[in-house]
């Protein structure tokens, strides 16, 4: 370890300023750092920190996302694995890019965004829409806000939103059928000239056609449908690692699962033969994976205990109108966004109310 | 009463409950300087001989608060900078009987009590007292709306008032009953912790019987005995007039003076962190050579003393050559040498965290946890995980007021009322982004300050 240590002394000087090396300052850094904990100590009070930093902060969710990230291997192949590398490569180009020219610290945020990314699209989607996609994300959804921290939006949505609105017909066709068996298709390499494998419709699909897919298959994921959103129970599972670290916050998963089991009961209740069941529409498509692994973005949600109830109650609400009474079969994507979007104006308003409470102080 | 946020870490090296007495010292050094106060007014010629409980000097900024003599010897003024050295101590620490001072000017514009706040302020009790709302020294000669006497003490490591108070319960009890007889109906609320222990229950007995004393029982979480925090939570507000605050040490100052007219320069210190070889609580007199503490205390290891708490002391400079007058603990803290290698891949069993369960700690009980300065990890922008706002004592919002900072919006800053921290540090604490927000903070409140002052000078 030692020796790996000297190293990075060995190479520090040609990325200090002056240096051959010098633009590349970031990447050396971020390398650096990656091995070994910072050398920083406190300065003035208080003389001690928490263990808890951001690279910790962003592992437990990477930690969180294995449980969905071995369903959508297990019932969608190898393919997924490509699909990860590929958001990866590209969208770490775009971060160090900008690291470099900002002259700042290459952020770990973006190792959640590049591995949720791949898991909210179609198994087979072409390699070169994975990297437009997620460049388009990085750039318009968090870099020219200021980078992690400052953006507005999840830039993994924005990158998906981006692909569905331009390429309609690839975003809504490549579905696989998921493998069946012990193994499911967890050896295999399924793209999208696999005929057989291939199918046009998503539960969500079919039951606007009239066909509703089974509660158990829907729970444990076997079922067409972005890479990482089909499985109900691995999403569950990672989900509860990420409220008990306290990285996603409950009060967003429990008023968007509610507001949206409240107001999809109520539409059942009017119209039995429209309106599917609760918890039919609970499991399927992207809610689960929304309400657990992305709208609780602790950048992009409201701050406020107040404004995450609001934020929630918006969200879970939007996706079941967008789902039952508009032309769209999803309305997990907009719903988030639609959130991101109303989040600093729910913080505000419980903002005021709290300074106004604090005047009496 | 209903407390905001706070949070315990669990530091390893707690002094425990004996006190021992550290063995006299060859020379005292005196810091001039402390955290409130400058004693700029030397009031002995260098090589003069002062007997115990002497003036040395005076601070003319703080009421005239005197330095006394804590041991009879030869001064030295020239040997360090910013201290006054006591040399050739002589061995009898015998306190020479005083002839009761008379101050009539006092005795006849206030009366007895004047006499008593006299006595207090010369005899080195004031020391002890402070303003609540704003840590400073109050206005001996003012009746304040109430007073405030904590037991408690959370921060990790200050001297405990339960041992303070095992040797004698009886003193305090006569300290309280000097405290009230400064007052005319206002209350004197007493700080308890809310466990069961022989000691709270004994202080609860024993002043029940006071009418004016006020029990007040509060959650043994840091930094719930912080004063602004208690006489906010009591619903003493700053524009009802001053609220003193004092320390269990306070109340047995009180007492020596008042009953025994004897000066106060004993200490009982705590000596802790997790750097200590043996944590505990020492007796000792102010001056004591900080180099002499270090040897017997701190060993070889790379270490940090902290004047103070690990979350609000000072890192003592090299300067500074004895312990203060106003210290009431010692923490010595580990420098972080290590560079952890893959720190974030870590389970952590050792390491706890506010976070929890981002740990494998949390599946373990209690366990002392050793700390070092290490910052653990690298600055980044803010992320709105709002650990900071949980853990506010003081109901800001942290996150918020860093942002406007950030911006260099003081007005706004100022409006999200960056003035009611108290400068716990636990916001700085939780931070995975590692922020300095009490240091920010710190410094707003301190502009704020100097732009009303300056606002008011212009008109």
């Amino acid at each position: 370890m030692k020796s790996f240590l000297n190293l990075f002394e060995k190479l520090r000087p040609s990325f200090e300023k002056g240096g051959k090396l010098a633009a590349f300052k970031p990447v050396f850094d971020a390398a650096e750092h990656v091995f070994f904990a910072p050398s920083a100590r406190t300065k003035n009070s208080p003389h001690v920190r928490d263990p808890l930093d951001i690279k910790r902060f962003m592992s437990m969710v990477i930690l969180a996302l294995l449980p969905v990230l071995l369903a959508a291997v297990h019932f969608f192949g190898l393919r997924v694995l490509l699909i990860i590398a590929v958001s990866y490569a590209a969208g770490g180009a775009v971060e160090v890019l900008f690291a470099v020219i900002r002259k700042e610290q290459i952020n770990e945020g973006f190792l959640v965004t590049g591995l949720i990314f791949p898991l909210i699209l179609p198994p087979t989607v072409p390699l070169w829409m994975v990297a437009a996609g997620i460049v388009f994300g990085v750039v318009v959804g968090k870099e020219l806000f200021g980078g992690t921290g400052r953006n507005l939006f999840n830039p993994a949505l924005v990158g998906r939103c981006f692909l569905s609105l331009s390429y309609p017909a690839s975003m809504a066709a490549g579905w696989i059928r998921p493998g069946i068996g012990f193994f499911g298709r967890a050896f295999q390499y399924v793209d999208a000239s696999d005929v057989q494998a291939i199918t046009s419709a998503t539960p969500l699909v079919l039951a606007k056609q009239g066909e509703l897919a089974g509660l158990s298959d829907l729970f444990f994921g076997r079922i067409a449908g972005s890479a990482g959103e089909t499985s109900a129970l691995a999403i569950l599972l990672g989900g509860m690692l990420l409220l008990l670290c306290r990285v996603a916050n409950w009060r967003t998963v429990v008023s968007i699962l509610g507001s949206f089991t409240i107001l999809a009961a109520v539409l059942h209740y009017v119209r039995p033969d429209t309106f599917g069941l609760v918890l039919w529409h609970l499991f399927a498509g992207g809610l689960f994976f929304g309400a657990f692994f992305m709208a609780t973005d602790p950048v992009t949600s409201p701050v406020t205990k107040g404004g995450k109830w609001a934020y929630g109650v918006l969200i879970g609400t939007a996706t079941v109108l967008i789902r039952n009474l508009t032309g769209y079969v999803e309305g997990v994507t907009f719903a988030i966004l639609l959130g991101n979007i109303c989040a600093p104006v729910l913080d505000e308003v419980v903002i005021r109310f709290r300074l106004r409470r604090l005047r009496d102080e | 009463m209903k407390f905001r946020g706070g949070y315990n870490i669990d530091l390893k090296g707690r002094p425990g409950d004996e006190i021992k007495t550290l063995p006299e010292p060859d020379a005292l050094y005196l810091s001039l300087r402390t955290a409130r106060f400058t004693f700029s007014e030397v009031c002995v010629a260098d090589g003069g001989r002062v007997s115990l409980g002497e003036v040395l000097a005076r601070d003319p900024g703080n009421y005239s608060v005197p330095l006394l003599a804590p041991r009879a010897g030869v001064v030295r003024l020239k040997t360090a900078e910013n201290h006054i050295v006591i040399e050739d101590i002589a061995t009898t620490p015998e306190e020479p009987v005083r002839a009761e001072e008379t101050a009539p000017h006092i005795a006849r514009q206030m009366g007895s009590g004047g006499i008593m706040r006299y006595k207090l302020l010369t005899l080195g009790a004031w020391q002890f007292f402070y303003d609540a709302h704003t840590g400073s020294l109050p206005e001996p000669f003012r009746i304040p709306q109430a007073i405030i006497v904590s037991t408690v003490n959370c921060e990790p490591y200050l001297a405990r008032g339960d041992v303070q108070l095992s040797r004698d319960l009886q003193v305090f009890s006569r300290g309280l009953e000097g405290l009230q007889s400064l007052l005319e109906y206002q209350p004197i609320y007493l700080v308890v912790p809310d466990i069961e222990s022989a000691f709270a229950w004994q202080l609860r007995e024993k002043d029940r019987g006071y009418a004016r004393i006020r029990i007040v029982e509060i959650p043994m979480k840091y930094p719930n005995d912080n004063f602004t925090i208690l006489a906010r939570n009591l619903g003493l507000k700053p524009d009802n007039g001053p609220v003193w605050a004092l320390r269990t040490e306070g109340v047995l100052a009180v007492d020596r003076v008042l009953t025994a007219s004897r000066s106060c320069t004993e200490r009982i210190i705590s000596i802790g962190g997790p750097a200590v070889e043996t944590a505990e609580h020492v007796e000792t007199v102010y001056g004591y050579p900080l180099g002499q503490i270090a040897d017997s205390y701190v060993g070889k290891a790379n270490a940090r003393i902290i004047n103070g708490g690990v979350f609000t002391g000072r890192v003592i400079r090299p300067e500074q050559l004895g312990l203060d007058s106003e210290c009431t603990g010692l923490t010595v803290l580990p420098e972080a040498t290590e560079r952890e290698f893959m720190s974030f891949a870590r389970a952590g069993r050792h390491k706890r965290s506010y976070s929890r369960f981002c740990y494998l700690s949390a599946l373990r009980g209690r366990f002392e946890e050793t700390l070092t300065t290490a910052v653990n990890g690298e600055e980044r922008a803010c992320v709105s995980c709002n650990y900071c706002e949980e853990v506010c004592p003081a109901g800001i919002m942290p996150h918020l007021i860093h942002k406007y900072l950030y911006n260099d919006d003081l007005d706004e800053a100022e409006r999200a009322r960056v003035d009611l921290c108290v400068g716990c540090g636990l916001c700085s604490f939780v931070c995975p982004s590692k922020i300095e927000l009490a240091a920010q903070f710190a410094d707003a409140q301190d502009r704020i300050r100097r732009e009303h002052q300056s606002k008011g000078v212009a008109q």
